[in-house]
C-alpha cells in the first residue's frame, strides 16, 4: 500500500466522521420545518415590561405596617385562657393522645405533599439513600419485558452522552 | 451596550443595583421572553415566568460568583422556571404535563397572539411531544440560534449529547410531520 508522503497537520475532533453523516441528514430534514414560530406578543409589551417587573419586585420588598389584631390590654387574659385550655386537653385527654396525633400527622403530611409543598433538592435525598435495596435486588425476578427496557433506554439514556463521558 | 463584568459589578453594589437592573432587563427581555413562549406556548403564561425569572434574577445577584457568564447564568435560570411553572400547572390542575402541553396546543389555535399558518401549528404540535429537555435544547437551537458551546454551558451538558439530542429531536418532529402528512 502507498504510504503517505506528506502530512497536512489538521487534526479532526473525535467521531467527526462517524458523526457527519446524522448532522447532514438532520440539516436536510430540518430545511422542511418552518423557519419561524408564528407566536406574537401584544403591541408595546416589551416596552411596558421593564416597569412591571420593577413594580412586582418593589411591592414585594415594601415593608407593611402591622395593625395588631389584638389590643395588647387583652393579652394576659388570653395567655391564662389558652394555659386553661392547654391544662384542660392536657389532663383529660391523655388516653387517645398518641393516636390522634398519629392519624393527624400522616393527613397533614398527605395535604402537605398533594398540595406540592415539599421541594427537596435531589441531592438532599440521595444523602439518606443507601444502595442496600438495589443490590439485594434481583432483575431477573423483576417484571420487566425487554421490549419495555428498550423503550425506556432509547428514550431516555442518552448514549452519546455516555461515550463522551467516559 | 453595557459590557456584562462592569454590569455585574454594578449589580452587586447597592447604590447602582436598581439602574444595573433596568439596563439588564431591557438587554435581555426578548431574549428570555422568547426561549420561555417557546416552551409555555401561551403569552400570559410567557409573560408570568419571565417576570419571575427577572425578579429572581434580582434576588439572587449578590450571590452570582461570576463562575459562569451572566447571561448563561440568566439562561439556566429562565429554563429552570419555565420547567418548574409547567410542573406546577399540571399539579396545579391535578393533571399530567402532557396535558397541560395538549391544552395549550388546542388554545393555539384559537390564540389571537398565535398567527402561525396550519404548518407552523403542526410544527409546534411535534414540538411539544418531545420530552421537556429535548425541546428546549431544540428551540433553543432552532429557533434562537445558541450555538452548542453556549447551550453547553447553560444546559451543563456535553456538546456531543447536545447534538445527539437535537438531531434525535429533528428525527422526531420530521417523523410526526410526515405521518400526520400522510393521514391529511
Amino acid at each position: 500500500m502507498k504510504k503517505n508522503r506528506n502530512k497536512t497537520g489538521f487534526k479532526i475532533p473525535d467521531n467527526y466522521f462517524a458523526d457527519f453523516e446524522a448532522q447532514l441528514y438532520s440539516k436536510i430534514d430540518e430545511i422542511n420545518f418552518p423557519p419561524r414560530t408564528g407566536f406574537k406578543v401584544p403591541e408595546n409589551y416589551f416596552e411596558r415590561l421593564d416597569d412591571s417587573v420593577f413594580n412586582k419586585i418593589t411591592a414585594s420588598e415594601k415593608q407593611h405596617k402591622v395593625i395588631s389584631l389584638f389590643p395588647t390590654k387583652y393579652l394576659g387574659y388570653a395567655a391564662a385562657f389558652a394555659a386553661c385550655l392547654v391544662i384542660g386537653f392536657s389532663i383529660f385527654n391523655t388516653a387517645n393522645e398518641q393516636e390522634t396525633l398519629d392519624a393527624l400527622q400522616l393527613a397533614t403530611i398527605d395535604k402537605y405533599i398533594d398540595e406540592g409543598n415539599l421541594n427537596f433538592d435531589l441531592y438532599d435525598i440521595t444523602t439518606f439513600i443507601d444502595d442496600d435495596n438495589i443490590i439485594n435486588t434481583n432483575l431477573e425476578e423483576q417484571q420487566f419485558s425487554e421490549a419495555v427496557l428498550k423503550n425506556y433506554l432509547l428514550e431516555n439514556v442518552d448514549e452519546k452522552t455516555l461515550i463522551d463521558e467516559q | 451596550m453595557v459590557e456584562e463584568k462592569v454590569l455585574v459589578t454594578a449589580l452587586q453594589t447597592e447604590a447602582d443595583k436598581e439602574a444595573a437592573f433596568r439596563e439588564l432587563v431591557s438587554q435581555y427581555k426578548e431574549r428570555l421572553y422568547w426561549q420561555i413562549r417557546n416552551m409555555v406556548l401561551d403569552h400570559d403564561d410567557a409573560d408570568d415566568v419571565l417576570q419571575n425569572t427577572f425578579i429572581k434574577i434580582f434576588r439572587n445577584i449578590n450571590s452570582f460568583k461570576g463562575e459562569s457568564k451572566l447571561h448563561t447564568w440568566m439562561y439556566r435560570i429562565a429554563a429552570n422556571e419555565s420547567i418548574t411553572f409547567l410542573n406546577n400547572k399540571a399539579k396545579r390542575n391535578n393533571t399530567s404535563i402532557e396535558a397541560v402541553k395538549d391544552n395549550a396546543l388546542r388554545n393555539l389555535e384559537s390564540d389571537v397572539y398565535f398567527e402561525g399558518d396550519a404548518i407552523q401549528l403542526q410544527f409546534q404540535k411535534a414540538i411539544a411531544l418531545l420530552p421537556e429537555r429535548q425541546r428546549l435544547i431544540f428551540t433553543m437551537k432552532y429557533f434562537e440560534d445558541h450555538t452548542f458551546e453556549q447551550l453547553s454551558q447553560i444546559l451543563d451538558t456535553s456538546v456531543g449529547g447536545l447534538k445527539s439530542s437535537y438531531h434525535i429531536a429533528v428525527k422526531k418532529i420530521t417523523q410526526f410531520i410526515k405521518t400526520n402528512n400522510e393521514t391529511l
